[in-house]
């Protein structure tokens, strides 16, 4: 038994009844010489939120954008909702309608307003009617807090709000699962609050939500299930309060000594 | 030396009759070659392999021949190889188009090509087919930030014009020839030429500057 | 129809005569258009406000005209204002070089403003002179942006020398047409026209492409 076997820690998963929305099984992806993911195996359930934590170069966006078909596979199995991940592009997209991704670098449209840019997945993606997608546009907005900027460019709104948009955009296709990939990395300190607001209120709404990211608290607080990633393994994997305050292993340790983690 | 400005007041009518022609052989070639370019540009990106060779050598070819060649060939050469007649104005268009739509589909490609890679995974996010990223999120940044090399592309659109009085097109400055050729007074006729010109160049890229800078926002991502 | 290349070899010698005026006429165009580009360029940025204005004036004009029409305005107009009979060579020539030195003024202008004013800053911290910093850190940076849009501007003043046929100068383009209208061989002769220029620029323009490639800027 190795300290990333998912299945031993089962028993300390608080909501490992759910349905498993994410299967990842021996997942293995190499850009030419380099292996990005040497094997990686974790599930998620329904409602968790799971944390994929690391060094640079972990493999953990890797993972993130292997979910949803951005990078196909070398090895291994990812399953969605039970069905293995389609391997043409057409079945790909209609998975990805049901998965709802945020980037680090918000990747708004800069020429749209933040209304079009949340009604753009339902316009042009599901064939909504426009005004009909501008409603739920409208009342995603509204759910991120930001109803009074939906006729503003991206240029004109501050780090902080054009990633609350981003997550809105991810949400109007009203997704079974939202991956997050280091949605916080690019802001300035004072707007990675709102953000990290958002997000716990989506988890509290029973969101499944993968996110990774830097923010330790985060983790710690909001998180469900944490899955600590070295050179494109997962070496530990366990709910937050034994990952941070009990880590099994000496890398997990060093990764927390290194950022001063303190508990 | 004196400046006669009759010359220019006698002949005012046929002088305007150029500008006309000029305004319109640039706008109407401006339009074809840049829908052209377009077409080609996306043939290039997203069409078949077999095609992009062609495309290069194509876009390559016209860096290499003048204007004038082209013009000429078109109006002299291309009517005994298909049999069909045409008017200096439809060979002029035809030649200016086949040139220019060259160097349109470089700026095309090159703006699409400056498009964050990022965006394209939004777009692929949000379960996007390639089609409908490419109209939705890349070619609407991409047209605003080739917006500064389309304004260049015009000001050498005009330019490119008088070259077309090589075949006897009446615009502007055919016109002006035909006028200091019979009146003997180049001086005057030219000058005024040259006025006119810059009157309609100086404008555009600076119009098409002002218009990027309010719009520039809308293309970076 | 019944096509008849031999007429291009035969008058081969033409056409090489006419391809080697073109070539001259490029490489004196940028003899002159290069230093008195850089001439432009250093009073429109450096220079008194009297100067500065009249060098602005100089290339937004030169910019924004037709070359063919500069060069019937010179061929018509500068013996007159000037008293000169120059011959249509040089007629050509002073267009061409009036035109180049534009665009080259504005490239080396574009070129050293696009050094980022840091560079001189650091350099003059160091306690070099303006005219040490300019020399030793910003020109040789400045080089390599400008190579690559000076090889563009070769590249299009080869092409643009086709435009001093119409005031008859023996380039490749005018000894073309006259060959057409002598042997009334139309098709042939335009067609060895656009070959030959064809043949002449293509490998000047994938020259340019890996100067580009070469110089790429990646700061």
């Amino acid at each position: 038994m190795t300290a990333g076997d998912a299945a031993a820690d089962a028993g300390d998963r608080r909501k490992a009844g759910g349905a498993t929305i994410l299967r990842y099984r021996d997942v293995v992806k190499r850009y030419g010489t380099f292996t990005a993911l040497a094997g990686v195996s974790l599930d998620v359930h329904a409602g968790e939120v799971v944390c994929l934590i690391g060094p640079s170069g972990s493999g953990k966006s890797t993972l993130l954008r292997c979910t949803n078909g951005l990078e196909t596979l070398d090895g291994g199995d990812i399953e969605f909702e039970g069905t293995r991940l389609a391997r043409d592009e057409r079945g790909l997209r209609t998975m990805r309608q049901r998965m709802g991704m945020v980037f680090q670098n918000f990747e708004l449209f800069p020429h749209q307003t933040a209304l079009q840019n949340v009604a753009e997945g339902p316009r042009t993606v599901l064939r909504m009617p426009t005004a009909q997608a501008e409603r739920r546009a409208a009342a995603m907005l509204a759910k991120v807090g930001l109803a009074d900027k939906a006729a503003n460019h991206p240029a004109a709104l501050s780090g902080g709000q054009q990633q609350r948009v981003a997550i809105a955009r991810a949400l109007a296709m009203e997704p079974d699962v939202m991956l997050f990939d280091e949605p916080t990395s690019a802001l300035d300190p004072e707007t990675i609050g709102e953000v990290l607001s958002v997000m716990k209120a989506l988890a509290d709404e029973g969101m499944t939500m993968v996110v990774v990211t830097h923010e330790m608290s985060f983790a710690r607080r909001v998180g469900d299930w944490v899955a600590v990633f070295d050179a494109g393994r997962i070496v530990e994997q366990g709910p937050p309060v034994r990952i941070f305050d009990a880590p099994q292993t000496v890398r997990t340790r060093d990764f927390l000594g290194h950022l001063g983690w303190a508990g | 030396m004196d400046f006669d400005l009759a010359v220019i007041a006698d002949n005012w009518r046929f002088l305007a009759y150029g500008v006309l022609v000029t305004i319109v052989l640039s706008i109407v070639s401006g339009a074809t070659s840049l829908a052209a370019g377009l077409a080609i540009a996306l043939l290039r990106l997203r069409g078949p392999r077999w095609l992009r060779p062609i495309v290069v050598l194509y876009v390559d070819s016209m860096r290499a021949v003048p204007v004038l060649v082209v013009l000429v060939w078109t109006f002299f050469a291309l009517p005994i190889v298909t049999g069909l007649t045409m008017s200096p104005f439809t060979a002029a268009l035809i030649g200016l188009t086949v040139h220019l739509a060259a160097y349109a589909a470089e700026i095309v490609r090159a703006g699409i090509e400056s498009v964050r890679p990022g965006q394209t995974r939004a777009a692929v996010a949000l379960g996007m087919s390639p089609a409908q990223v490419m109209r939705r999120i890349v070619l609407p940044q991409a047209l605003v930030r080739m917006l500064p090399a389309f304004g260049s592309l015009l000001s050498i659109t005009i330019k490119d014009t008088a070259i077309a009085s090589v075949i006897a097109v009446p615009e502007l400055m055919r016109q002006s020839e035909t006028v200091a050729g019979q009146s003997f007074q180049p001086i005057e006729v030219f000058t005024f030429a040259m006025l006119l010109y810059f009157v309609l160049l100086f404008p555009v890229t600076r119009g098409v500057d002002a218009v990027y800078r309010r719009v520039a926002h809308l293309g970076r991502s | 129809m019944t096509l008849d290349w031999s007429v291009v070899w035969q008058h081969r010698d033409a056409l090489a005569a006419g391809t080697a005026m073109t070539f001259a006429l490029t490489v004196a165009t940028m003899a002159v258009a290069v230093p008195a580009g850089i001439v432009v360029a250093v009073l429109r940025m450096y220079g008194p406000p009297p100067l500065r204005a009249a060098a602005t004036a100089y290339v937004e004009l030169f910019r924004n005209l037709p070359l063919i029409l500069v060069v019937y305005w010179a061929f018509y107009v500068v013996p007159i204002l000037t008293g000169l009979g120059l011959s249509a060579l040089a007629t050509g020539l002073a267009a061409l070089s009036l035109n180049v030195t534009a665009y080259n003024a504005e490239t080396f202008r574009a070129g050293i403003n696009s050094i980022r004013r840091g560079q001189a800053e650091a350099a003059m911290a160091l306690g070099m002179s303006r005219s040490q910093a300019l020399r030793r850190v910003v020109v040789p940076q400045a080089l390599r942006r400008i190579t690559p849009v000076l090889a563009s501007t070769w590249v299009s003043l080869f092409k643009d020398t086709s435009l001093v046929s119409v005031i008859a100068v023996s380039e490749l383009a005018y000894v073309s047409m006259q060959l057409r209208a002598q042997t009334f061989r139309v098709l042939e002769m335009l067609t060895a026209m656009a070959v030959l220029y064809w043949l002449l620029g293509y490998p000047q323009a994938k020259l340019v492409d890996w100067i580009q490639r070469r110089y790429q800027v990646t700061e």
